[in-house]
């Protein structure tokens, strides 16, 4: 197991950019997502084309059509198995780089570092605000050390005007710490979608997601999240990464066995890890309330008391004392000493190319 | 050995370098270093620029010369394995090369842009599709996609939509020369060239105002097909040459320097003078000013460095060039004599201005 901060960009020796997608990793790997993928490299169909680094690459999409996805990681599978760590953990997959096929990752600390030494002149109307919100960020109490930009932000092919500010926010006592200062902060540049906003948001960005919501119950979740806003005209969003002293989970640690799709509900009695990917819900009480087409073995002495996500929608979604309901991949958890204990897991990989997809959602009784 | 002039190169140590000629010493690329990261040397002299996660000096030829000098002195020090002596001078010039294993990636115009035409229009910024639609037009002039390339920060991906420049590189002379032909006579709505008041703007840049007459310089200017605006983003076309249409090939000319002076000529060819180096072919030489060892000497080329001077003067018209005479021994054991302007030493002393070249008013 290794600790390897989540949201880092990753060029691999073959042409990829990755994205770290988790904070724990195994032994010699790197979990990540693909984010562009040479167009040489794959006949991908289905997905969007960039002109990066004197290349044309395609978006790596796991939102995009499902059959076309599918037929896409079985290319990926067949031509780059070495990116393809098969967990025995979880008899899952998942996309991994081998550490030895890594070229280079963007430090996206000392990125932030070295952008905040250019002179105020020598930066244009985007870096500009990247560096007042960043200044606005740390009047939270967090530091500027504890910070990072991520993306085209730190890659330096953002479009001004366009391009979202991905800042990076190491630590999540550091991550909770500026959330809740931005609950009351205020800056002329600063602004939070109204209720208004997102309900017209929610009617023009309908994703698989977001269809388990009503528009209201869609506005209520999202009200509250700070970690996406815009500032100066420019989207934000707020990425928290755990440091390794703080994981939730050490890869290796717990064997998870897969039992099937299905939906419980419990309250939350920690919130603490809902803001990193994956993130954690920890319920009490947890009941089963359906499972999915499946006739699943349950033991009901085991209770349930996670809720997992590797989907950003969902971090955030739920606050402790509340009631949530969740449906995802139900895993038999057994600890190191034999514990056992069920969880909900949504948003892994296979997720998006199984049935699942349309299924998974967490919601929070608000 | 040839490597073609525009490529980027960045390097292990993270400088980004622009392709400074396309004949170089064996196992080493001439370059100007464009970006270089400000951990080891850094000026406020020169601009920053936040480029690929770092903090970079943008290296500006045209600051006070003092500060210039202080910063490449730093330079030497502390990228001396960048700094290349060359054993074709007698004196070697101040060259920038970065030795094969240094580089960290080679960024091909060529490469770029096929790759760039390849992507849907729906899926290209507004930028990317004005070079996607300004290359659609110039293939109307017979030249094929492969004979072109995108360069600078469109290739690198770091630019900005409402103040880049779209810089296009034309492999081999012959075609660029094609390519001018046809844009004196196309017309495209999208196309426009630079106004009488744009070209003194440009003029009053850099030490363009002390060395040219203005109504000959705009003059020539608008005769200058290579440079205008598509879309109202201006675009600069470049020539690079292939391998066998080098008009030198480095190692096969020795150069030792007589002096620094002034002459007269008239210009024979400017076929070489889309180039990187350009090179005029000249007759008619006169000595006007300038060290005693250089008086009498019969120049037959111009060389030059910047690409102020690419398609400044055309055959038959009366040029004035000023800068470092050297004495040329060919391999064959010809010798001929011409005037090299604008090699990077020149940039560092207040004497810059005096390397120049002008069309002199008939």
């Amino acid at each position: 197991m290794a600790h390897f901060y989540e949201s880092m960009l990753i060029d691999t020796v073959d042409g990829f950019q990755c994205k770290s997608y988790s904070n724990q990793h195994p032994e010699g790997y790197i979990i990540v997502k693909p984010k562009y993928i040479p167009k040489d490299a794959l006949d991908l169909k289905g997905l969007k084309y960039r002109f990066l680094f004197e290349k044309c690459m395609i978006r790596f999409n796991l939102f995009s059509d499902k059959e076309k996805l599918k037929e896409s990681i079985k290319q990926f599978r067949k031509k780059f198995p070495d990116y393809i760590y098969e967990c025995k953990d979880t008899s899952n997959w998942y996309f991994a780089v081998p550490v030895k096929k890594i070229k280079t990752v963007h430090d996206s600390k000392k990125g932030l570092l070295e952008l905040m030494k250019v002179p105020e002149k020598d930066l244009d109307q985007y870096l500009t605000l990247v560096r007042e919100l960043v200044e606005f960020l740390t009047k939270s109490g967090v530091g500027i050390n504890n910070l990072g930009i991520t993306h085209s932000t730190l890659l330096g092919n953002y479009t001004p005007g366009k391009s979202d500010i991905d800042i990076i926010i190491y630590g999540k006592k550091n991550g909770w710490k500026v959330l809740d200062y931005l609950k009351t902060a205020k800056h002329e540049k600063l602004h939070w979608k109204t209720d208004k906003e997102w309900a017209e948001y929610y009617k023009e960005h309908k994703t698989s997601e977001s269809a388990h919501f009503t528009e209201q119950e869609y506005v209520n979740h999202m009200r509250r999240k700070k970690y996406e806003g815009m500032f100066g005209g420019n989207v934000f969003t707020l990425f928290t990464v755990e440091e390794a002293k703080e994981s939730w989970f050490r890869w290796g640690e717990e064997k998870y066995k897969p039992i099937g799709t299905a939906t419980i509900t419990g309250k939350v009695t920690s919130h603490y890890d809902s803001l990193v990917r994956p993130g954690c819900y920890e319920i009490s009480d947890g009941k089963f309330i359906k499972s999915s087409g499946e006739n699943l073995n349950i033991d009901k002495s085991i209770p349930i008391t996670k809720v997992v996500t590797y989907s950003i929608p969902f971090v955030q979604q739920a606050l402790k004392g509340e009631q949530i309901t969740a449906c995802g991949l139900l895993e038999l958890a057994t600890g190191k000493k034999g514990k056992k204990y069920y969880r909900i897991v949504v948003g892994y990989f296979d997720s998006y190319i199984s049935d699942r997809r349309e299924k998974e959602f967490i919601k929070s009784e608000i | 050995m040839h490597f073609y002039e525009s490529s980027i190169i960045t390097t292990k140590d993270g400088l980004h370098c622009q392709v400074y000629g396309n004949e170089h010493p064996s196992g080493k690329i001439l370059v100007k270093p464009k970006y270089i990261p400000t951990n080891k040397i850094s000026s406020d002299a020169l601009p920053y620029r936040f480029i690929s996660g770092m903090k970079m000096n943008r290296l500006d030829l045209w600051i006070n010369p003092k500060e210039l000098k202080k910063y490449i002195d730093d330079f030497r020090k502390k990228y001396k394995h960048y700094i290349y002596k060359s054993n074709v001078h007698d004196i070697s010039p101040l060259f920038f090369a970065v030795p094969k294993n240094r580089i960290e990636r080679e960024y091909s115009p060529r490469k770029g842009l096929s790759g760039l035409m390849k992507i849907p229009e729906k899926d290209l910024d507004p930028h990317l599709q004005k070079v996607a639609k300004l290359i659609t037009f110039l293939l109307e002039s017979g030249l094929k996609l492969n004979d072109f390339g995108v360069t600078y920060s469109t290739l690198m991906g770091h630019y900005s939509p409402k103040i880049s420049d779209i810089n296009i590189v034309v492999y081999g002379k012959d075609k660029f020369w094609k390519l001018m032909k046809f844009m004196e006579s196309s017309k495209n709505h999208d196309l426009r060239w630079k106004t009488y008041e744009e070209w003194e703007h440009f003029y009053k840049k850099r030490n363009r105002h002390m060395v040219h007459d203005k109504d000959t310089y705009i003059k020539n200017m608008h005769r200058k097909k290579s440079e205008g605006f598509f879309m109202e983003t201006l675009f600069i076309i470049f020539a690079v040459e292939n391998k066998n249409e080098a008009w030198f090939k480095w190692g096969q000319e020795k150069y030792k320097r007589i002096g620094i002076a002034k002459f007269s000529g008239t210009v024979n060819s400017n076929k070489n003078s889309v180039v990187r180096p350009g090179c005029y072919e000249i007759s008619k030489s006169a000595f006007i000013s300038g060290e005693d060892t250089c008086k009498n000497l019969p120049i037959s080329k111009i060389a030059f460095y910047s690409r102020d001077y690419c398609m400044l003067a055309y055959p038959d018209e009366k040029i004035e060039a000023s800068g470092i005479v050297e004495e040329v021994k060919q391999k064959s054991g010809q010798t001929y004599y011409r005037i090299v302007i604008g090699y990077f030493d020149s940039y560092l002393s207040e004497k810059r201005d005096d390397e120049y070249m002008r069309v002199i008013r008939n």
